[in-house]
């Protein structure tokens, strides 16, 4: 948990430069082992020391995107995340299962020119009138 | 930006009729192409590099005649201070975002455990308030029945601008289970502008959490005055 001996011994361990990424980003002075790092270049940590991390927080993310949400990782790397997989998804593992049915990635597009757009199926139930005006005939100009 | 300050079509009541018919008058709004410089934007969908997020076709899709990452890099001083202005806005507004509650249906539980002590809204600066005048967000959450709709609209109405909508649940999204009932709005979007979709039947609180942080993320793309500047 957060306490002063975890901080500067975590500071010492990794560095100014990974204690201030961590503040930044994360908002606690973590430190743990490199688990992996995928191809969008997010990083994957773990600490199971009990001193150090309580459970819920033993496993984390460093987002290589500045403005980050869920979405910027693998969903492989997500189970892993959230202890749905024992084992971290390397390339190999990940390449061992890949379903056809599997689309490949593709982060949260919301409120992009991507998004969603819904529509109808249905023909409409209401016709509009439509008026039209038949044409006069004989000449105005007598 | 700078084709479309041509002279003669922004300037007096003489070109009105000359822009009508000119074949520039008819090109959509947002042509500027993505700039093809290095940069940092705010989200990797309006980054243009070859990393495996962008190659995509959504991805492709998604950047396709968006003028986003132009929009986010300023070219001049008075951009520079204009977009900063536009940062200092958007963070105010993701920092208190004070949800109208209009829960009508089971989604309105999950809404409350959003807000209960394991998801914790209130660290993101979400509180839930009573008042349409002072709330500028709404999460319609669950079934919008013939009924409530004018409700739904004049409570919507009562709210200051900048105001959001969330829809959430599948009923809010599009009718749902109840899409063929007599007495349902086939979606909240009939009647509200609707901001954020949050799938489910209903949605985890997760779900809904992420569809705030979703919000909080259209947020900080507002460029307005910048845009302002520039037209």
């Amino acid at each position: 948990m957060v306490s002063i001996l975890r901080v500067l011994k975590n500071i010492r361990q990794g560095g100014i430069k990974q204690w201030w990424r961590n503040m930044q980003y994360i908002g606690d002075a973590k430190h743990g082992r490199l688990v992996g790092t995928d191809s969008l270049g997010n990083k994957y940590f773990e600490n199971y020391n009990p001193y150090e991390e309580v459970p819920g927080r033993q496993r984390w993310v460093d987002y290589s995107q500045d403005d980050f949400n869920a979405s910027h990782i693998y969903s492989e790397w997500h189970a892993w995340l959230h202890h749905i997989r024992t084992e971290a998804p390397t390339d190999e593992a990940m390449k061992k299962y890949t379903p056809n049915w599997k689309a490949p990635y593709c982060e949260n597009i919301t409120g992009t020119r991507g998004r969603s757009i819904t529509y109808s199926t249905t023909a409409p139930k209401i016709r509009a009138w439509e008026p039209v005006v038949k044409k006069r005939e004989g000449s105005v100009s007598a | 930006m700078a084709s479309l300050l041509v002279p003669g079509l922004r300037s007096g009541n003489a070109s009105r009729i000359q822009r009508a018919f000119s074949p520039v008058a008819a090109r959509s709004f947002y042509t500027s192409q993505i700039a093809q410089k290095p940069h940092t934007p705010t989200s990797a969908v309006n980054s243009a590099d070859s990393s495996p997020s962008t190659t995509t076709n959504q991805m492709a899709l998604a950047q396709a005649g968006s003028n986003q990452l132009s929009l986010e890099t300023p070219q001049n001083g008075a951009e520079y201070v204009l977009s900063t202005m536009d940062k200092v806005v958007n963070w105010a507004r993701q920092g208190s975002m004070w949800p109208m509650t209009f829960g009508l249906a089971c989604c309105a539980v999950e809404m409350m455990h959003m807000a209960a002590a394991r998801y914790d809204q209130d660290r993101l600066g979400v509180v839930f308030r009573a008042s349409p005048r002072q709330s500028d967000i709404m999460i319609v959450a669950g079934t919008l029945t013939n009924k409530m709709a004018p409700a739904l609209r004049k409570v919507y109405d009562q709210m200051p601008e900048p105001r959001w909508v969330i829809s959430m649940g599948s009923c809010a999204n599009g009718g749902g289970y109840y899409h063929y009932s007599y007495s349902v709005v086939r979606g909240c979007d009939r009647i509200v502008p609707v901001d954020i979709y949050v799938p489910g039947c209903p949605p985890t609180a997760e779900a809904l959490l992420y569809g705030m942080l979703q919000l909080q993320r259209k947020m900080r793309r507002n460029r307005r005055s910048v845009l302002w500047y520039r037209r």
